[in-house]
């Protein structure tokens, strides 16, 4: 209402006070730096793991110095302490990281390449191919997620690339809506449309002129998909229906979470609960810095 | 009306395709045979199991072709009829199971989602309240104190029986020096300033902490509230027992439902905090407050209505999350209901069984959003004209 | 001060904003009077100040950035400094410029027209109503009783003003603010808008403040007017006198802009030229001196304060109808510029 043309630039809306409002400079902020922080190291302990002087993960320490009967509390030995059959707590922790980070990025990988896809084309096209997609799309949101990655992981064997592949194709629905809604809204721009007008080949507009500008939101769509991915994958391993071999966030968890080890060894389930919490809040954190740092609205959660 | 009845048909066609492809999923990756029968399934030579196999096949039908199972399948289930279960002889049949088992899982969701209003909404008006500005309940009128004094009782509550009374303590002198604060800030420079940086770090609190329920798992936060509020501090039943009284139940649901309640509210909080900041920049926000409304009033009267679309949007939308959630819930917690039963279905091929939850889950999200649709005329009467 | 006619007094009122580049001192040292049943016309440019000035008066702008200092009486009452929560609605009511947006969209007009009754005039649920269609009647509404349970966008613009009307002199106010009630609207509801405030203030005998940017709309409904321009009084004086002896520039180029029927459409409209100041780095001395076909090399330098023959109060150093003031605006035009730099074409001045 009261933009003044002589002051250079709209001071405060006159109005009720947004007592924070004003001009508030777009930074990504140290928070944001301090999340990528955290992912950085926790996918760096998880690729190192196996050369960081860690112990072995599935190893029992069973009363080496006489301690008595596992889980220990954390001490010297076993710095975040050990479970209920004397194994390090850390270093399952790391391990645990191992195939949570990889479901989680693959998961989200799958389904932005095949989502994004499917998403950016039916956006640029439109048409038929764009109404089936849709539908599709939309009979596939329609599905209770955790109960389809159940029943898809119930059907098959549960290896690593099974349970990726399924909490991949979940993600194909969310991801193909936002690249399709902004892949319309781009097609609409004048860059793309004198591009069209000027003959270019739709496949060279797609690649060259749409998708640098859907990456866009996406890139912040894939810090919040990794995130959800690595929730829903320890989601199926709380239930029993992770990857079968080896160890997860959500199995850590899950054997820390009886009644019995909670009243002895807390410790067994809250230091995986802690780095799944990190992890899952850095991510959901940068990824929402990024989305306000780009200004993508059909995102907020 | 016209857009209602295309959005029908819609449905509709949608929850035939969610239930078509179930169908041929179950059936094609299945092998309904061998559920229904296990190993005798491949046993093709032995009379006994060939009559066993022969019969199984009529009475699930499963020598017809595959569309027209479906077809009578999905006769039935519109019937109510959901068929037989390939697990436990079959007993109860599916609807019976469903009978039994849904009405908790309902109020379990239910309790989830009005516990999430519950919270969202008087959090969400608070952390937006400041930018409204303007003291209009004084440090002495019974409007502040009121509320101020049982926030002061529950978290000294809280923190004593978690952090022991030491801290009980100091949180107690905490809340009286603010209340001080409060009387001498008119007056005193140092206590508009400690009350003014009280509220920032509360709103910076608060935004944090929203931004955590968002980001913790449900299962870890199951785990987290279970053992925090029923092993250590003993506030809450620990295992949910489908024989005890209604009230007992529901007592015993609490925690679960809290669990479910806790993200879902940290979401509306954010939503429905950014929409009232967005409404209370509004005239008619300002026209209120010139005729001298009370700023609670504003706030709830005036304000909340017209800044609560996205949250019912995402209420319908967070349903379908729920129902993940439930089905972690209702494991961890020991309650049985639909969640359990997928699981265990899903755990014992008993594909009808499944089916029919994955119907109802869909159904039941298509109906719910459909009627978030509808309440959209509800709240604004712009819409319905 | 001690009058007792007087109901709003206001002196060296001043409203500064702080802001990232530093403070915006958006009202200036304000000082005016305010009879009982009196109206007081505000005019400027946009951006002169006129909504800060009367939203800050009234405390409605809550905002911890916001620095106001000064002195304003209402009838006997300091206002500055103190929450004016029991003002709003009771004692001053306040009517806003875009009746579209003023009113709650997802609330009946009733429900809107009796929040203040019941709050201010302790009024039960059928007092309420029956009073309610008696303000709707006052303001010119037919079909009353319908009204209260139609929403807002059932309701043209002039009707929503009209609404508003009632609800703001629903709690029997004192004094009526007026921002600008009629910019919103078409000019044939507008005038009847006017009068219609007018006809009310008469009748009800409460003082209004009337604010606008149209220096004739002012003319003929305002008892006093006060000049604004960038946060500062520049002329104050009863409305006849304004118009029959005014004295200010600003004032006068603010006149040569009205339409006026007098004159072909096409020869008027001399708008003036330039844009307001900036609130944050004021230009030094008379703040309108770089738009001001008058000014010279002192005004630059010295601020004028307002000031003049009994109640017509000034602030320029080159007033319009004085001897000083015609020959420095001759100078400029001999110039062809002012000693700011502002050209001048002599054809577009009259
Ligand atoms: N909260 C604020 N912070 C800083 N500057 C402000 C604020 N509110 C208003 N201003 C500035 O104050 C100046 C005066 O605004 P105001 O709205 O009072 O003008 P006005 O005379 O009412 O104009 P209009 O005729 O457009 O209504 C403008 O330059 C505006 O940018
Ligand atoms: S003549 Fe000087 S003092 Fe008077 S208005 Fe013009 S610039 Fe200001
Ligand atoms: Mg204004």
């Amino acid at each position: 209402m009261s933009q003044d043309v002589s002051t250079g630039g709209v001071i405060e809306a006159i109005e009720p006070e947004g007592a924070q409002a004003g001009i508030v400079k777009k930074t990504l902020g140290p928070g944001f730096w301090l999340a990528v922080g955290w992912i950085v190291l926790i996918v760096l302990l998880a690729v190192l793991a196996p050369v960081l002087p860690l112990k072995d993960p599935n190893a029992n320490f069973i009363d080496i110095q006489g301690k008595g009967r596992p889980p220990y509390g954390p001490s010297g030995d076993h710095w975040l302490g050990s479970d209920q059959d004397a194994r390090d707590m850390l270093s399952r922790t790391i391990y645990g990281a191992r195939v949570s980070l990889v479901v989680g990025f693959s998961a989200v990988a799958f389904g932005f390449t095949i989502g994004g896809t499917i998403g950016l084309v039916s956006g640029f096209v439109r048409g038929m191919f764009d109404k089936i997609t849709s539908f599709i799309m939309l009979v596939l949101l329609s599905f209770p997620a955790l109960i389809l990655a159940i029943l898809i992981t119930s059907l098959m064997e549960r290896s690593l690339l099974t349970i990726a592949l399924t909490l991949g194709i979940l993600s194909v629905a969310p991801v193909g809506r936002l690249a399709r809604s902004a892949s319309l809204v781009f097609s609409e721009r004048e860059f793309v449309l004198a591009a069209r007008t000027m003959g270019a080949k739709p496949s060279h507009i797609m690649l060259r002129e749409l998708l640098p500008n859907v990456l866009i939101p996406m890139s912040a769509l894939a810090l919040l998909g990794t995130a959800v991915a690595i929730v829903a994958e320890g989601g199926l391993a709380f239930l029993g229906l992770s990857v079968e071999k080896g160890s997860t966030w959500g199995k850590l968890i899950l054997t820390g979470a009886q009644t019995r080890q909670l009243e002895e060894a807390p410790w067994i389930a809250f230091v995986p609960i802690t780095a799944l919490f990190l992890t899952v809040m850095a991510l959901n954190f940068a990824g929402d810095r990024l989305r306000e740092y780009f200004d993508v609205r059909e995102l907020a959660l | 009306m016209r857009r209602s009845l295309q959005r029908l048909a819609m449905v509709v066609l949608l929850l035939l395709a969610v239930s078509m492809l179930t169908f041929v999923a179950m059936n094609v990756l299945g092998d309904p045979l061998f559920n229904i029968l296990g190993p005798i399934a491949g046993d093709t030579e032995n009379p006994e199991s060939i009559a066993k196999i022969e019969a199984a096949k009529a009475q699930y039908y499963l020598d017809k072709p595959l569309p027209e199972r479906y077809v009578r399948w999905l006769g039935d289930f519109v019937q109510g009829d959901m068929g037989v279960r390939f697990a436990s002889d079959g007993q109860p049949p599916v609807t019976g199971l469903i009978k039994e088992r849904l009405p908790r899982s309902l109020v379990l969701m239910g309790m989830a989602q009005a516990m999430a209003l519950l919270i969202a909404i008087p959090w969400g008006i608070s952390s937006a309240a400041g930018s409204l500005g303007g003291v209009d309940t004084g440090p002495r009128s019974w409007r502040f104190l009121v509320p101020f004094a049982l926030k002061a009782t529950a978290v000294t509550y809280f923190a004593q029986s978690l952090f022991g009374s030491v801290v009980g303590v100091v949180m107690l002198s905490w809340f009286i020096a603010l209340l001080l604060a409060h009387q001498f800030a008119e007056t005193v420079p140092a206590a508009r300033e400690l009350v003014d940086g009280v509220n920032k770090t509360m709103s910076g609190f608060s935004s944090a902490l929203s931004f955590g329920f968002i980001s913790m798992p449900n299962f870890a936060l199951a785990v987290s509230l279970y053992y925090v509020f029923a092993l250590k501090q003993g506030w809450f039943p620990l295992r949910y027992d489908a024989s005890d009284g209604f009230f007992t139940r529901m007592w015993q649901l609490f925690l679960p439902a809290l669990t479910l309640a806790l993200p879902g509210s940290a979401v509306y909080q954010r939503l429905l905090r950014t929409d009232l900041i967005t409404t209370l920049q509004e005239d008619f926000i300002l026209m209120a407050r010139a005729k001298g409304v009370s700023k609670r009033r504003v706030l709830f009267r005036h304000a909340l209505r017209p800044s609560m679309f996205s949250v019912i949007t995402v209420f319908g939308i967070n349903a379908g999350a729920l129902v993940g959630g439930a089905l972690v819930v209702e494991t961890f917690f020991g309650i049985p209901g639909i969640g359990t039963a997928v699981v265990e279905a899903i755990l014992r091929e008993d594909f009808p069984v499944v089916l029919a939850i994955v119907m109802i889950v869909a159904t039941g999200f298509v109906v719910l959003n459909f009627l978030v649709d509808l309440l959209y005329s509800v709240l604004d009467p712009r819409v319905r004209s | 001060m001690n009058n007792p006619d007087v109901l709003l007094d206001v002196s060296d009122y001043s409203v500064g904003f702080r802001t990232e580049r530093g403070l915006a001192q958006v009202v200036d040292k304000v000082s005016f009077q305010i009879e009982r049943g009196k109206t007081l016309g505000i005019v400027g440019e946009s951006g002169s100040g006129k909504s800060v000035l009367n939203r800050s008066l009234m405390g409605l702008i809550s905002s911890n950035r916001q620095i106001e200092s000064g002195s304003a009486f209402f009838a006997g009452d300091q206002l500055v400094g103190r929450d004016r929560q029991d003002f709003w609605g009771k004692r001053i009511g306040m009517i806003f410029q875009d009746p579209m947006t003023s009113l709650n969209p997802v609330m009946r007009i009733g429900r809107q027209l009796f929040e203040p009754l019941k709050q201010h005039l302790s009024m039960n649920k059928e007092q309420a109503s029956q009073r309610a269609i008696e303000l709707l009647t006052q303001v010119g509404i037919p079909e009353p009783a319908r009204r209260l349970r139609q929403y807002p966008h059932e309701l043209s613009g002039g009707m929503r003003q009209r609404v508003m009307i009632a609800i703001a002199l629903a709690g029997e106010p004192e004094l009526l603010i007026a921002d600008e009630p009629t910019t919103a609207l078409d000019v044939t509801v507008q005038k009847y808008i006017l009068d219609l405030l007018k006809d009310l203030q008469t009748e009800i005998g409460m003082s209004v403040i009337l604010i606008t940017h149209d220096l004739g709309v002012a003319r003929g409904r305002t008892d006093e007017i006060m000049v604004m321009y960038g946060g500062r009084m520049m002329e104050l004086a009863p409305s006849e006198e304004l118009f029959s002896d005014m004295s200010h520039p600003y004032t006068e180029a603010l006149f040569s802009a009205i339409p006026r029927v007098d004159q072909p459409k096409h020869t008027r409209l001399t708008p003036i030229a330039g844009a307001p100041p900036d609130p944050v780095e004021p230009p030094s001395g008379c703040r309108f001196s770089p738009r001001c076909v008058y000014a010279q090399q002192d005004c630059t330098i010295n601020l004028p304060e307002a000031d003049g023959p009994g109640d017509h109060k000034f602030a320029c150093f080159y007033p319009v109808n004085t001897d000083d003031g015609r020959s420095a605006r001759a100078a400029n035009i001999e110039n062809g510029q002012t000693a700011t730099g502002l050209k001048i074409q002599t054809a577009g001045v009259s």
